[in-house]
């Protein structure tokens, strides 16, 4: 009995081993569905709406994509874990989630070129500061979280006094406490946190974001012909501002990166 | 009646009561009282943090509820699949262990043991990285979805759990039953099948339900390689809701609240049947 379940296992490995096959686009029109891997725990790019459906800009983007391709759409909710081994497994055929440019996942997956969004650093501010520009910091106090890369790049070049907290919570509570003039943090993290009626009131993200980390869509290696179609779609987005107008859709304030590459290649 | 007039012989006879070695902490029907008291509290305290425009914890749990339950309702159906899966699997891998060819008994015992000690989420994620989510079979693609992984990823540990349960109990059946099956010209198949296991049926259910419990429980795990069961909705509601610190012991307070709703009552259950079924000597 055990035998038979471990032979049936292994021949299971054979065969799920010769089932990855090679061209993705061939297989994405054959059975008439792309499926993209997108995140559901990060709004507003990826979440869930009390019908259990995965809605967002990324969601949005996906459907874009099956839409130009002709075909249905199935959006796989991914974790940062997993992702990368749903792409290389074939068991997504596109990944949009949220994933930052870094050089050991190129070395893994395709990244599409140039990067579809980008995150940055940005400051959640309290509307009272008054804050019009970085300079404008000037030795204030500005809460952040411990450990994050760009705290001691900002407090050198912007003269601000970091005042670091562990997590996310603690320094958005001495915000609210008015122990500090803003939170130094994601930019995309703030964006979120401006679509609560909570933080609205009060707080704005007034800046310019500093220090972009682009995100990357990504293809599995090989897919050569996936990876063209979406150099060619990321390029559409940027000439007719549809990234821009999802970012307004699902009420965002549009980052200067997606206005920047929407100016440059409006015209081309 | 006085009963210092007594006769002493009417008295009926004193029995120690036999009292467990450390104390037996025993869940009611009140804890889950408590607990979900607990929540409530919780809750009303959040309502007071949050502004009037925020929807209060409890609303937000309404609103997602339908949303949760189809989760919960998938940890059940996980939990039953394997529970099966590995029940059956289990079985014969039980019988195998009392097997009179020593190579089986062997191997039954490798395959037991190495089950029964390795820790279920690595059980879990050897089932789901290691299974291809499709594969293909005469031609046709057979697709193999992240809940059937999980399932045969539950179903290992509860394989190897079963069959320690199925060993113990044929084991715990008196030799005289195999030897008077004997004298009246059984085989041993016969043996096994129409004397033994009936008998060693009611001997098994209770660790078996308890098993069952927590396998139910153990389910949550599957959260953990991605697949959307409860938890895994829970955390993304919680970050659909802005991922209000004060939502946090609510929503995972109303998943507690399912878990203990559905195995609180298994758990009273198989406290009474193996009350029932004690074997008497």
């Amino acid at each position: 009995m055990i035998r038979t379940t471990l032979v049936a296992f292994g021949a299971m490995l054979a065969l799920g081993a010769v089932s990855a096959s090679a061209d993705v686009m061939q297989d994405v029109k054959n059975r008439g569905k792309l499926v993209v891997g997108v995140k559901a725990d990060y709004k507003p790019f990826g979440f869930r709406d009390p019908s259990g459906a995965v809605v967002g800009i990324e969601p949005d983007l996906a459907a874009d994509v099956a839409e130009r391709l002709g075909v249905e759409l199935e959006l796989v909710p991914v974790i940062s874990a997993n992702r990368i081994e749903f792409l290389q497994q074939g068991k997504i055929d596109l990944l949009i989630a949220t994933m930052s440019d870094k050089p050991e996942r190129r070395a893994v997956v395709q990244a599409i070129d140039p990067p579809y969004y980008s995150d940055s650093v940005n400051i959640l501010a309290a509307k009272k500061a008054n804050l019009t520009s970085w300079e404008d910091l000037n030795g204030a106090p500005l809460c952040a979280t411990t450990g994050a890369w760009y705290d001691k790049d900002v407090a050198q070049q912007y003269v601000a006094q970091i005042v670091a907290f562990d997590g996310s919570e603690k320094p958005l509570f001495a915000l609210q406490q008015g122990q500090c003039v803003g939170y130094l943090y994601d930019q995309t993290f703030i964006q979120g946190k401006l679509l609560e009626d909570q933080w609205k009131a009060d707080f704005a993200m007034p800046l310019e974001g500093v220090m972009e980390a682009p995100w990357i869509i990504a293809v599995a290696q090989g897919e050569d012909e996936m990876k063209t179609f979406m150099e060619e779609t990321t390029m559409e987005w940027m000439k007719d501002g549809t990234i821009i107008e999802l970012e307004e859709k699902w009420g965002i304030e549009p980052t200067a990166y997606s206005k920047r590459m929407h100016e440059e290649h409006k015209g081309s | 009646m006085n009963p210092a007039k007594t006769l002493p012989v009417l008295l009926s006879p004193r029995v120690e009561r036999l009292h467990p070695p450390f104390p037996v902490f025993r869940l009611r029907a009140w804890h889950g009282l408590a607990v979900a008291a607990i929540v409530v509290v919780a809750s009303g305290a959040a309502v007071a943090q949050g502004g009037p425009t925020q929807l209060s914890p409890i609303g937000v749990i309404m609103k997602w509820m339908p949303l949760l339950l189809s989760g919960f309702v998938f940890n059940i159906a996980i939990s039953l699949m394997a529970m099966t899966l590995g029940t059956v699997v289990g079985l014969a891998l039980g019988l195998m262990a009392v097997s009179e060819t020593m190579p089986v008994r062997k191997v039954s015992w490798a395959v037991t043991q190495f089950f029964r000690n390795s820790p279920w989420l690595v059980l879990l994620f050897f089932a789901m990285f290691l299974v291809p989510y499709e594969f293909r079979l005469l031609g046709v693609t057979v697709p193999f979805p992240d809940w059937i992984k999980a399932v045969i990823g539950f179903s290992l540990p509860v394989m190897a759990n079963v069959s320690e349960i199925v060993r113990g109990a044929i084991r715990s059946i008196p030799d005289g039953q195999w030897e008077s099956a004997e004298a009246l010209a059984f085989s041993r198949r016969q043996t096994m099948w129409m004397i033994i296991l009936p008998q060693c049926l009611r001997r098994m259910l209770p660790p078996w339900m308890n098993l069952y419990s927590l396998v139910t429980m153990a389910t949550v795990l599957a959260s953990v390689v991605g697949v959307s069961e409860m938890l895994t909705l829970t955390s993304q509601v919680h970050a659909a809701e802005g991922g209000r610190p004060e939502l946090l012991a609510p929503l995972y307070g109303f998943a507690l609240l399912c878990f203990f709703v559905y195995c609180y009552p298994i758990d009273r259950l198989t406290r009474r049947l193996e009350h029932r079924f004690q074997v008497r000597l």
